[in-house]
């Protein structure tokens, strides 16, 4: 039994007992829910006309009742949702062996604390994938019953670039609400980073510099200002890149050496 | 001489608060050591220090001959601990919360977690969820994560915390075997003095971070004070007549007076007849010494 191999044992025995990934899961399902009705409303204009600013809403979003339209909304739906959702993943699997008081036994192991740190971001890593593709498979699903044209293999393999692209780099920005969820031994500083970023990554979107700034990057790859390659450069990746390095360091430097006063 | 535990000059500072000042201990292998000390004296801080879970500011830490820290670094394998509070992950059961340590301890042998459970007495709460435990079964939890890998220290802060009468006599005979039988050192914080004046081979108090007094129990023993208790109806009448005999009143209140003095503590029969001469004989009187209770209140009111 090695090292890591204990840590992701342990780490997924505690994701597989615990309620909070069928949470997250029910939580992120609504995404396709409501794509598939925005595309019934505007499949009937006259039903539209009757439900007010929800008919506003679906046309601003999406335009057409199309395959296209589907995936472009579910996209954005996923590069949006995914920074709270698995923003509450992370917080979750990190902040909680602190509010449980369970951090204690967790560092004067054989096994190391890196070792245990690194299980950690796999098994958080996993389950937001997991969401991510269950929600693209929800869609398809959603998309064939309320019968839309427009579907394409080749659409097929552009919205999963999009969609998993979206949420690939989403994720390693989570190191930072794993700092957070540690350092603040705890669920809310971390909860007000989340809202921080997002926050700043809309007003950076506005002021088109989001290209410049980590957090807005998902969001942009996912096409919600436009294509991504009018959006983002190749600085914009090696900048999401050495932020999230620097997270991800800050996090594994925290818990080797920050004193454990819990 | 291999001690399993050593520290020299450790000190630990929070911003200006001085936890622990200058601790040098040293707990030879296979001693019951019972650390005391009043709320903030600073166990806890020494007992995360000795687990590596803080930096000490100034000097260093040493557990089975092996320096802990910085990272994390220490004998772990061999180390069991139970600190503050116990906790558990609340969702997961009993079992599974042990089979996470366990796998964590690297151990392959599934059936040593049936072994502790059978051992600790939580067998019928083996399959419920830790979070539904009672503090005493939370406790026989944590002591049970601590015991699990066999190990040759055990750093308990507060072991006793929690368990009713008859689980604090149950855990006092584990550690007394485990170290008589199974040669493990115990290092263990207690505010409830009576179990380490029962259990511990030796005692460090701590006050106000500094390590004020280190005794062998036999030493303890010597060092308590004896006094002569003496109970009469007219209390007044008793302590003049005593006065008159030349004996120094230690102390007096409500119906009874003490008297420390070498000759009343050597020879309580002639005190018997000084009150009774005196026409206020004695309802009780009995040689008496004070506990661990007394010694480490005067110790840490001085």
């Amino acid at each position: 039994m090695s090292n890591f191999s204990s840590a992701l044992w342990a780490e997924m025995l505690k994701m597989f007992r615990s309620k909070v990934p069928l949470f997250t899961a029910i939580g992120f399902s609504m995404a396709p829910l409501a794509g598939g009705l925005f595309m019934i409303i505007l499949k009937d204009p006259e039903a539209a006309k009757s439900l007010g600013l929800i008919t506003t809403k679906a046309q601003l979003l999406t335009g057409t009742a199309d395959w296209p339209s589907f995936m472009g909304f579910m996209a954005q739906a996923v590069a949006a949702g995914s920074m709270i959702l698995f923003s509450i993943i992370t917080i979750w699997v990190f902040g909680r062996e602190f509010s449980d008081h369970t951090v204690k036994e967790l560092l004067a192991l054989p096994t190391s604390r890196e070792a245990i740190i690194a299980a950690k971001f796999i098994v958080l890593s996993i389950w937001s994938l997991v969401i991510t593709l269950l929600i693209f498979g929800e869609g398809l699903i959603v998309g064939i019953l309320v019968v839309i044209p427009g579907w394409s293999i080749d659409l097929l393999q552009t919205s999963l670039v999009d969609i998993l692209g979206g949420a690939a780099l989403t994720l390693p920005l989570m190191s930072f609400v794993a700092l957070l969820a540690s350092s603040g031994r705890g669920y809310m500083p971390a909860f007000g980073w989340t809202i921080l970023t997002l926050f700043m990554a809309n007003l950076s979107a506005i002021l088109v510099w989001g290209d410049w700034f980590p957090w807005a990057i998902p969001g942009l790859f996912s096409g919600v200002a436009g294509p991504r390659t009018e959006t983002l450069g190749t600085h914009s990746y090696i900048l999401l890149l050495i932020t999230s390095i620097i997270g991800i360091v800050a996090t594994f430097w925290w818990w080797r050496s920050a004193d454990q006063t819990r | 001489m291999e001690f399993a535990i050593e520290t020299n000059g450790l000190t630990k500072r929070f911003g200006n608060v001085i936890a622990v000042d200058s601790v040098d201990l040293r707990v030879k292998r296979g001693e019951i050591y019972g650390f005391l000390g009043l709320n903030g004296a600073g166990k806890t801080t020494t007992i995360r220090a000795l687990l590596g879970m803080i930096r000490p500011s100034e000097g260093n830490v040493q557990v089975l001959e092996q320096v802990v820290g910085p990272n994390g670094r220490g004998p772990w394998a061999k180390v069991g601990h139970l600190v503050e509070n116990p906790s558990a992950y609340p969702e997961l059961s009993v079992r599974e919360n042990l089979d996470i340590a366990r796998r964590l301890h690297r151990i392959e042998n599934q059936s040593v977690v049936n072994e502790i459970i059978e051992r600790l007495g939580i067998a019928s709460y083996a399959d419920r969820k830790a979070g539904t435990l009672s503090t005493g079964n939370l406790q026989r939890l944590g002591l049970a994560r601590a015991l699990l890998h066999d190990p040759e220290l055990l750093l308990l802060d507060e072991p006793a915390n929690g368990l009713d009468p008859a689980g604090v006599v149950e855990i006092r005979e584990l550690l007394r075997d485990l170290s008589q039988k199974q040669g493990v050192t115990v290092f263990m914080s207690s505010h409830i003095l009576t179990e380490v004046d029962r259990l511990a081979t030796r005692i460090g108090i701590i006050h106000k971070g500094k390590l004020i007094e280190e005794l062998d129990a036999d030493k303890l023993e010597r060092l308590r004070a004896k006094y002569l208790l003496i109970k009469a109806h007219n209390v007044n009448a008793a302590r003049n007549a005593l006065k008159s005999a030349g004996y120094t009143i230690l102390s007096s209140h409500d119906n009874e007076i003490r008297l420390n003095d070498l000759r009343a503590v050597a020879a309580p029969d002639e005190v018997a007849q000084v009150l009774v001469r005196a026409g206020v004989p004695p309802t009780h009187l009995a040689v008496e010494q004070e506990n661990l209770e007394d010694h480490f209140l005067r110790l840490t009111s001085q």
